[in-house]
């Protein structure tokens, strides 16, 4: 009997990016698990909480524990700073609170990123995709520094086959081409973008650099808000590689 | 947005030399700090050991205090004690006034920045001199400090040329070498001048009541050597508990601030200079400053106090490699004291949240402090605590310095997504009007006031949300989950992993390290017997056209060694001269894994032959070289000097541009003979 998870699908890819939840969806079932989708899901309250409006974050990760607490199973998170506000940031909102500290804790204890859960929970890295490289992989903070997230998706991007050129009987890796500078953070930040977006932009400026110098066609994150940023950067200026999430890679077939 | 904090931050990002003088800074650093730690594979241990020390300080810093206070009076400090800014100053100048110095020769120390001392001080008539070589430029340009471990970060060295043209009427250069041999020269003439040296403080052992100063240069050994009346000046937290602590704070330091192993120059000071000593100042004070510090510890940033001010954060942050330390200004434009990522907390902690809670708001939350932090303070929590509120965090209401329409922004944000039902419709409505403001395009071209448009595009959202495709999927059609081949256990990445420390058990094994580690710093490592040692020295002198130099006294060196060399035609003397070329020591100990020198001072062994002149002469017995800095330190003879210097290879500074160069005040020259009879 497979097991079941929960997917929050956080409200950037909910909203923006359908198709990346419509191919974590299918890394998931891939991978053996059944996936539902709480129905009143919404927003974690990542942006109040990084804004210091404690009283807003807190309604909304209220909102987020209750629709969880119906939910039983393994929380799985598309994006590393979403999956990181649950498992650190909840603690710290309720840190006084008798009554919200326990049940943020145990939602915190059942959450996964993504590709943490199909590595270290599900033991998974080679799920049989096949895409046209090469790609570069960029570090998104939250997911690096808050969940030390850094070898598992290095390890299921080291396992997809090249897509790319004529068909053979001999299947070659993808090539993975390191990205200088990847655990530089890219000047997302959430508000900060907003309230600070000129030194944004120099962030963002540098990471741009970083991406072209490698030549990837594709650069893949495993966060939403830095595929916002990074591409939302790339598409102003012109350029050409194209962010992806991490799940749209890994179902390619 | 057209607040001071913002036009700072925009200046800053027009500023070319200051963009290549801040990519310089983090390119240099933050690879210098990740080499400097592979030495050590137990890092993230010895980090949490760390952080573990410096909490329990900070959590029973009154127990800690009164210890230490105790014991370093028993060892000779005057200690006074400030509750805040404007009584630090008093006190300082009470001590001047009794002494009455008129010229303060000053080593680094940022509490003196936090309270305005240099201003206050020539307010009242003093001279104040900068003698580390990035405060002094600061100093005469009218600056402050850019950074906590390297004030002009924010020059490049055709500034710095110009600058010491200008004010110190020397000919314009670009070459760094001419400058720092220009500081040298004058800054030479105040250390000796000077009445009163001037320092701050990196630990304070309770256990020992031992006062370490740490420098690169030699001005901290300077200041607290030659004048007549030391002046340290030490925040209250700065304390570790034992010798033990205090090795592996300096093992975590100097590698997180500049990537060295260790400083060149540790001072431990236990003292003024006793009745049989021949150099050392004759009063030393201990000037505690609290100046909101004992507030701080039961509020939700008392963890800030943890810090041991290595600025591995400043270098590590993206945000202050794009604006630079002059840009952290508070709510008025003001400079403050502390930048980076450190300062967006402390400034707040300290001075007011008024006036320096904004800092924290220029933060993208990446963490790349917090994993540059040697004692592994949670910076981005501390950031977002500042965010709401700082040192009360706001439970009922928006805090200050959230912009308005952020406020209005989230809390309709907010109230759309406590309620499904308004989440979704509004979902609905964002993808059906931004179709009608970019009908035919993916993207939304914002305008550049919504901050966002400034410098990218913004993404369609979409016109079927992702739970509305959910809802509507065919169950039936959903794909059978497909078999998943096994594959071998993901491996961790063990091309970091550095082997482990080889145990430095037998002297040549000792030896052999030390010679390295010294190599490595541009000293000079010779093995020989003793009665080739008067020769080899000899010959090096004679190489240099030395004919005199400033000796430890014959008891405290090998036996026989002044004799010869005297007879050879050199003169030695024994009291403190700043003519004199060489300087010739013995050495307590010899740290291996950092090619340290151990020098107490005391009768015979006066610690300015160490430090004035150009070239240093060590002579240190093989069986005297210690594996670590853990032993060196237990030493009973360090325990019972008034002070001991920890010498790690010449004096160095990489003050201008970070180029490495050699011989700022102390030696340019450390020649280290080791006796392997």
């Amino acid at each position: 009997m497979p097991e079941t998870v929960q997917l929050f699908i956080t409200c950037i890819v909910d909203t923006f990016y359908p198709e990346i939840g419509q191919a974590v969806v299918s890394v998931l079932e891939r991978a053996g698990v059944q996936v539902e989708v709480p129905k009143n899901q919404t927003c974690c309250g990542q942006p109040a909480f990084n804004a210091g409006m404690r009283v807003q974050a807190r309604e909304m990760a209220i909102q987020t524990i209750q629709v969880f607490e119906a939910a039983p199973g393994p929380v799985v998170v598309p994006s590393g700073s979403c999956a990181a506000m649950l498992r650190h940031s909840y603690p710290e909102l309720f840190a006084a609170d008798e009554t919200w500290l326990p049940r943020a804790k145990a939602l915190a204890e059942r959450t996964y990123e993504l590709t943490e859960y199909l590595v270290d929970i599900l033991g998974v890295t080679d799920l049989g995709a096949r895409f046209p490289g090469p790609l570069t992989y960029h570090s998104s903070c939250h997911l690096l520094r808050e969940l030390g997230v850094d070898r598992q998706p290095k390890a299921l991007l080291g396992a997809v086959q090249e897509a790319g050129g004529s068909p053979s009987e001999n299947f070659t890796l993808v090539q993975n081409l390191p990205l200088p500078h990847a655990d530089e953070c890219c000047g997302f930040g959430g508000v900060f973008s907003v309230e600070h977006p000129h030194i944004s932009a120099a962030m963002l400026e540098r990471k741009i650099a970083n991406i072209e110098s490698t030549g990837a066609p594709t650069v893949v994150v495993c966060d939403a808000g830095c595929l916002m940023h990074i591409s939302g950067g790339l598409h102003r200026r012109g350029k050409k590689p194209r962010v992806m999430h991490i799940a749209e890679i890994l179902a390619k077939r | 947005m057209p607040d001071l904090f913002h036009s700072r931050i925009d200046l800053s990002l027009a500023d070319v030399d200051l963009q290549v003088a801040l990519d310089g800074n983090a390119e240099k650093r933050i690879t210098g700090r990740r080499q400097a730690f592979a030495s050590i594979p137990d890092y993230q241990e010895r980090r949490q050991r760390a952080h573990t020390v410096r909490a329990d300080v900070v959590a029973n810093l009154d127990r800690y205090l009164e210890q230490f206070v105790q014991r370093v009076q028993e060892n000779g400090f005057i200690v006074h004690r400030a509750a805040d800014a404007a009584q630090a100053v008093q006190m300082i100048l009470e001590i001047i006034r009794q002494n009455q110095g008129k010229l303060v020769a000053k080593s680094k120390t940022m509490v003196s920045e936090e309270i305005n001392l240099n201003h206050l001080l020539e307010a009242a008539g003093l001279r104040v001199v900068e003698t580390d070589l990035g405060e002094f430029i600061v100093q005469i340009r009218g600056e402050k400090p850019s950074h906590i471990i390297t004030p002009a970060v924010h020059l490049r060295r055709g500034q710095v040329g110009q600058t010491f043209h200008e004010k110190l009427g020397v000919p314009l250069t670009d070459s760094i070498p001419e400058m720092t041999a220009v500081a040298r020269k004058m800054l030479r003439e105040v250390f000796l001048s000077a009445d009163i040296g001037l320092s701050g403080v990196n630990f304070g052992v309770v256990e020992t009541g031992t006062v370490c100063v740490m420098t690169n240069e030699g001005n901290g050994r300077m200041v607290t050597t030659v004048p007549p009346v030391h002046i340290a000046l030490m925040g209250i937290e700065r304390m570790v508990p034992t010798l033990d602590d205090l090795a592996l704070m300096m093992s975590l330091l100097p590698r997180s601030a500049t990537g060295q192993k260790m400083t060149v120059y540790a001072s431990l000071l236990h003292g003024p200079r006793r009745a049989d000593e021949r150099d050392g100042p004759t009063q030393r004070h201990l000037v505690l400053v609290d100046n909101g510090r004992s507030a701080l510890r039961t509020s939700p940033l008392a963890e800030i106090l943890y810090c041991i001010r290595c600025g591995a954060c400043l270098n590590a942050c993206p945000i202050f490699r794009e604006i630079g330390g002059h840009a952290y200004v508070d709510g008025k434009g003001a400079g403050g004291t502390y930048p980076g990522p450190i300062g967006s907390v402390l400034s707040p902690a300290l001075f007011g949240q008024a006036e320096f809670g904004h800092l924290a708001r220029a933060s993208s939350l990446c963490g790349a402090c917090k994993e540059a932090c040697p004692v592994d303070i949670d910076l981005p929590k501390l950031l977002l605590r500042v965010r709401a509120g700082g040192t009360q965090i706001e439970t009922r209401h928006t805090p200050a310095h959230v912009p308005g329409y952020l406020d209005v922004g989230l809390r309709l944000f907010a109230w759309v997504a406590k309620s499904p039902w308004r989440y979704h419709t509004a979902q609905k409505l964002v993808g059906i009007f931004s179709r009608v403001v970019a009908p035919s395009s993916s993207w939304i071209k914002l305008p550049g006031m919504t901050g966002w448009g400034y410098s990218k595009d913004f993404p369609r959202p979409a016109l079927r949300p992702f739970h509305e495709q959910w809802s509507a999927r065919d169950k039936q059609a959903s794909q059978e989950p497909v078999g998943v081949r096994d594959l071998p256990e993901v491996e961790p990445d063990s091309g970091s992993i550095p082997s482990a420390p080889k145990l430095l058990t037998s002297v040549a094994e000792r030896l052999a390290r030390f010679d390295v580690e010294l190599s490595a710093l541009d000293g000079k490592f010779t093995c020989c017997k003793q009665t080739e040692l008067a020769e080899k020295i000899w010959a090096l002198l004679q190489e240099r056209k030395i004919t005199g130099i400033m000796a430890w006294e014959a008891g405290s060196l090998p036996a026989g060694l002044l004799a010869c060399l005297r007879e050879k035609g050199i003169r030695i003397v024994h009291d403190p001269n700043p003519q004199v070329e060489a300087g010739l020591t013995g050495a307590l100990a010899g740290v291996a894994e950092t090619a340290t020198l151990v020098l107490p001072g005391g009768p015979g062994r006066p610690l300015t032959a160490s430090l004035l002149p150009q070239v240093h002469i060590a002579v240190l017995k093989a069986e005297d070289i210690v594996p670590d800095m853990l032993t060196a330190l237990k030493l009973p003879e360090v325990r019972q000097s008034a002070a001991t210097a920890l010498i790690s290879g010449p004096s160095r500074t990489a003050d201008i541009e970070m180029t490495l160069t050699l011989g700022v005040h102390g030696p340019r020259e450390v020649h280290v003979f080791c006796l392997v009879d």
